[in-house]
């Protein structure tokens, strides 16, 4: 039997003829209509079959609901019409603003399109800002391949854009002794695979993670995992485009594609039409939505919901490095996303993440359960963890393909695309090398010269809380503003905020600067520096107060004057 | 360059820190008064209501005139202020505490023989209370919105719910009316009201602002702005009760959800903290278990009555300009579990000449109690309370001359029901 | 029967009127001016309003203030609109007059910060 009659007998038995699979262009299509989105992801995660088929497109409906459509920018305008870019980079998350700035190692015109009004602001802002050891990864996945080349890049990359960045190391943790004669050779498994490991006793984990629970029996560690502000890295990388000649056009969203005998015309975005030469989909959750628009359909995105906890700095004490226990860890579906407990490169603690399928692409809400599931689940590994430290908490969302693996390959059936789609976990850790792997592509495909007038280094905003005395002090003499704290918490001068503003992205924001310099990220998140933060920004831009938002849309802060507002 | 040294130094001009400066320098101490914003009076310079200072100069001021009695003494001492002037760092030396500033002037650094923290506090926020949703904007809490309203002469909202009936949400309830917007009304978790019940009056009944306890908002709803809350039922453990949701539209959600001390220069400085009252452990001196950092007003624990916050920076600051390094030995505190705390928690024995104030708040409300104090059994002092509130703190002065108390000696606080 | 809270100092007392003999009689006070309190409450209750007035003041945009003294509880409203109309040019002192017997209360509005007065020495 064909393994689509096998298929489609196996899809009957499970959904009563509502759901059936067919080939078209070599891509394996599935259709129907079911009621429940966990049945329509299942049935997708069952289907897949890589060796036959170029990819997986799941086009079962679910019952009654509207699939929210992706939210669109606030205005419309001309200013981009008729530009022609050489390159159209979609998507301002990590993937798209590194391949930007390695597009610009080339001599290639390049514009980014990014739909919200910051860079970072989907899953590039919202995960544990892990660099993966690449533990659960398996030869033959793209995953592996870019997440042990970007790994490897990382110190180099960070100290280029300067960014903070540590290997930090990661500890798999086991509760049963009976196992520990399996666990002490696993690190042989882990060397075939090219990911440094080595088996640690219960006491050696004591000395090194002293306040883990005591019914961890043993460990295995990971040097080569680390921790990184993952949006401090993508507003870096976006930086360093731009000082380079990139052009970063938020508030622009993609709406539709002029296509035509397998070549991209044009893309129509809300503010105009523009005629790049070659398209490169980087546009997380709505990778799927552009390969339809560039008639190259040939996989579907399941979005898959993740809360992450942030504990006060106070707290950090519990774990130095990264820990998460099996049996924390959810072997399923060729996912592990159980998650665990991070030393942040701020000194914070992040538990979680969580992994739940939805359907809705940017609800990032965050709920109870999952607050209680995550911490019940994270006190096995670390049974000091206490809900009333927690500062915040956050959601992201990711663009997981059905075969679960990153798509970086030219259109399939368009020849000037190239996707960097369904990047989820770990894409922080291999974005570098995915970065430099498309540039290259695209420079080969434009046969585009090397630009020797690119610099790779970025200066970042001076933090001088975390500099010596004397720099601080030599500084603050040269601009007094440095020497003026607004936000107490996180001891973050009005200098630095000034500064978030003044760099080759914008940012106008309250959030905006907060990403960018940490201020109301502390204990009393911006109770105090939140009206200080919002004066200097209006101060900055010129705009009175009731004009400045904390993020998109219509997030203003005030109202008016408030004798004439009401 | 010589570092410049001081007798005393006070950290924050709030009431504490300001009442701490004034009774340091009237000791005869070289006084050093530190204050990060661009002005003096902390706190107080938002609190435009009054009801300030009714104890301590029987008139009823608001927060600004309250703060100038004491910010008008100033200009009568040679003590040095400091204003935008944030404390980065402290380090103990052999002869005091290096201090280490950072100002427009640059970083600098200060000799300090005693210090006294004033930090006042910071407001509990939604994440902490579990509020759950799209991080919108709109979700102030109530000092927050109180500085935009204030001193900024902005409306944060023009439609909000208040949770929370802490006296700052009351009083929020009343201004924003004031200025015009609509508050749908304030939600309590608690099965009773938080705040002063004359706040409770003039703030919510004089308006018509509903007050319902027992209810929690569980979630907030808005993309970019705040557009509605959810609020739902709790049971007697405040955990909310399924079914019980309603949607209230509205563009603001204010927060009033407690108050917590300020206190990460006294962790910094590793000064041991009481769990319940989340400031330092202090003996009747105002000094905590470091010699000579001393610690008053809403860092130590939180107040309700500005008088009290006076009173307790002036012994501060009299103990820190009067403090000689000399060996301290302690009786402790000890009470029954019908307290919530009480101040100071420790006794240090060779200073016990002078009566003592203690703080306390009651765990639960109760009428009819009568509180004992025992030192090894024998009963030392007694009042009778007709009633008790966890938000109203009460304060008793007890004289131990006497008594001989020694470190084994067990003071004990209790509160029992009279018939 | 009717219930209030006295409002004149911190203990908040719970004030209970009951009507005998076709007068009030007061109970729960635990001082004297609590029972004026209670008396005036029941028929004429007085209140006074603090609020902010409009500055030209960049620095300073909103001026604290206070009656000084209590008004009739229901000309708040009117009041409240009143003061809003008024836009302080120059840099006064605590307890200056910003509007004298407001609307015909025989109450005058004063200013409750020296921060406009300190801004200037500064300077």
């Amino acid at each position: 039997m064909s393994y689509i009659a096998a298929l489609n007998k196996r899809l009957n038995i499970l959904y009563g003829g509502k759901v059936f699979a067919a080939e078209e262009n070599g891509c394996l299509f599935i259709k129907g209509e079911l009621s429940q989105w966990q049945e329509i992801v299942h049935a997708g995660l069952i289907s897949v079959n890589r060796k036959k088929y170029i990819g997986l497109v799941n086009e079962i409906r679910l019952s009654g609901v509207e699939i929210p459509p992706m939210k669109l920018p606030e205005f419309a305008d001309n200013t981009l019409e008729g530009k022609s870019p050489e390159v159209l980079v979609i998507g301002g998350g990590i993937i798209g603003c590194s391949i930007a700035r390695e597009l610009k190692r080339y001599k290639i015109d390049v514009m980014i399109a990014e739909k919200e009004h910051d860079v970072a602001m989907h899953a590039s802002g919202r995960n544990d800002g892990m660099v993966h050891p690449g533990v659960d990864l398996r030869k033959g996945q793209l995953k592996k391949k870019y997440n042990d080349i970007g790994n490897r890049m990382f110190s180099t990359v960070c100290t280029e854009l300067g960014v903070p960045f540590r290997y930090v190391g990661q500890y798999l943790c086991f509760m049963k002794d009976w196992i520990r004669p399996l666990i002490a050779v696993t690190p042989l498994y882990w060397k075939a695979m090219n990911v440094p490991a080595e088996y640690v006793s219960r006491r050696n984990l004591n000395k090194r993670e002293p306040n883990l629970s005591s019914r961890i029996s043993c460990a295995v560690f990971f040097p080569t995992a680390g921790v990184v502000c993952p949006y401090g890295l993508t507003i870096a990388y976006a930086e360093n485009a731009a000082s380079n000649g990139a052009i970063l056009c938020l508030d622009t969203a993609v709406l539709d594609m002029e296509v035509e005998n397998g070549k991209i015309l044009s893309v129509l975005t809300n503010r105009g039409r523009v005629y790049p030469k070659l398209v490169i989909n980087a546009a997380g959750v709505f990778s799927e939505d552009i390969a339809r628009m560039a008639h190259d359909h040939f996989f579907s995105i399941h979005p898959r919901r993740g809360t992450n906890i942030i504990f006060d700095k106070k707290a950090a004490y519990q774990v130095r490095t990264i820990v998460s226990s099996l049996g924390t860890i959810d072997k399923k579906a060729g996912h592990t996303k159980g998650g665990g407990i991070v030393s942040t490169i701020d000194g914070n603690l992040l538990v979680g993440p969580d992994a739940i399928e939805t359907y809705e692409r940017e609800n990032f809400e965050t709920r109870p359960d999952s607050i209680n599931n995550i911490t019940v689940k994270q006190r096995h590994t670390s049974p000091k963890l206490d809900n009333r430290d927690i500062i915040t908490y956050f959601t992201g969302v990711r663009a997981a393909t059905y075969e679960e693996d990153f798509i970086i390959t030219f259109g399939k059936f368009t020849a000037n695309l190239i996707h960097a789609a369904g990047i989820q976990s770990p894409g922080v850790t291999a974005a570098p090398a995915i970065a430099a792997d498309i540039a290259k592509m695209a420079a080969n495909y434009l046969g585009a010269a090397e630009n020797e007038q690119f610099d790779p280094i970025r200066i970042p905003i001076p933090q001088p809380s975390g500099m010596p005395q004397e720099q601080r002090d030599a500084l603050i003499r040269q601009d007094e503003n440095f020497g003026v704290i607004v936000c107490r918490c996180e001891e973050v001068s009005r200098g630095e905020i000034q500064e978030a503003m003044r760099r080759t992205v914008s940012c106008d924001t309250v959030d905006g600067v907060k990403r960018r310099v940490r201020a109301g990220m502390g204990r009393c998140q911006g109770g105090f520096c939140g009206p200080l933060v919002a004066q200097i920004i209006a101060c900055e831009k010129n705009i009175p107060l009731e004009k400045v938002r904390k993020n998109n849309y219509d997030s203003n802060i005030v109202f008016g004057d408030n004798k004439e507002v009401i | 360059m010589k570092v410049p040294h001081f007798d005393v130094t006070v950290i924050g001009s709030g009431p504490a820190g300001l009442a701490a400066s004034l009774s340091a320098a009237n000791e005869g101490a070289f006084v050093l008064l530190i204050e990060r914003e661009a002005r003096l009076g902390g706190i107080l310079k938002q609190c435009i209501h009054d009801g300030f200072g009714l104890i301590r100069f029987g008139e009823k001021l608001s927060g600004p005139e309250y703060a100038q009695r004491f910010i008008e003494q100033l200009p009568k001492t040679s003590i040095t202020i400091e204003t935008l002037t944030f404390v980065t760092k402290i380090n103990r030396q052999a002869d005091g505490f290096m201090i280490t500033l950072v100002s427009k002037d640059g970083i600098r650094e200060i000799i300090t023989e005693s210090f006294v923290l004033a930090c006042g506090c910071r407001e509990r926020t939604s994440r902490q209370i579990g509020v759950h949703g799209r991080h919108c904007s709109g979700i102030f809490t109530a000092g927050t919105a109180q500085y935009y309203t204030n001193v900024l002469g902005k409306m944060p909202t023009k439609r909000c719910v208040i949770l929370g009936s802490g006296d700052i949400g009351l009083i929020m309830a009343r201004r924003l009316t004031l200025e015009g917007a609509q508050v749908v009304g304030v939600y309590e978790a608690k099965p009773t009201a938080s705040g002063l019940m004359r706040n409770i009056y003039q703030c919510l009944e004089d308006f018509d602002i509903p007050l319902y306890t027992s209810k929690t908002v569980t979630r907030v709803f808005g993309e970019g702005r705040l557009s509605a809350v959810e609020v739902s039922d709790v049971d007697e453990y405040m955990i909310p009760i399924p079914g019980t949701e309603k949607i209230i539209e509205c563009d603001a959600l204010i927060l009033s959800v407690g108050l917590i001390p300020e206190n990460e220069l006294a962790e910094s400085i590793g000064l041991p903290m009481d769990n319940r009252t989340k400031g330092p452990v202090t003996d009747q001196n105002s000094m905590s278990m470091v010699d000579g950092v001393f610690c008053c007003g809403n860092a130590l624990h939180v107040n309700d009555l500005v008088d009290y916050v006076s009173e307790s920076g002036e012994a501060a600051g009299r103990s820190a300009a009067r403090y000689l390094p000399k060996k301290r030995t302690f009786a402790e505190i000890q009470t029954d579990d019908s307290f919530l705390y009480v101040v100071p928690q420790m006794l240090s024995i060779t200073e016990l000449k002078a009566p003592v104030t203690f703080y306390f708040r009651s765990k639960a409300e109760r009428v009819k109690t009568r509180l004992t104090v025992t030192a090894d059994g024998r009963e030392i002092y007694k009042k009778a309370y007709s009633q008790l509130r966890p938000p109203e703190m009460e304060r008793v002065e007890i004289d131990f001359k006497d008594m001989r108390i020694t470190t084994d000696s067990h003071i004990c606080f209790a509160l029992a029901e009279v018939d | 029967m009717k219930e209030l809270t006295c409002i004149v100092c911190p203990n908040g007392c719970r004030i209970v009127a009951q009507m005998q003999d076709g007068q009030y009689v007061f109970s729960g006070n635990r001082c004297a001016r609590g029972l004026d309190f209670a008396v005036t409450e029941l028929t004429a209750p007085m209140r006074s309003i603090t609020t902010t007035v409009r500055t030209v003041f960049q620095e300073m945009p909103v001026l604290p203030v206070r009656t000084k003294g209590e008004v009739p509880k229901e000309m708040i409203p009117e009041i409240i609109r009143e003061l809003a109309k008024v836009l302080i040019s120059e840099k006064i002192s605590i307890g200056e007059t910003v509007a004298a017997d407001i609307l015909g209360s025989g109450v005058d509005v004063i200013a409750t910060s020296n921060q406009l007065k300190s801004t200037e020495e500064k300077e």
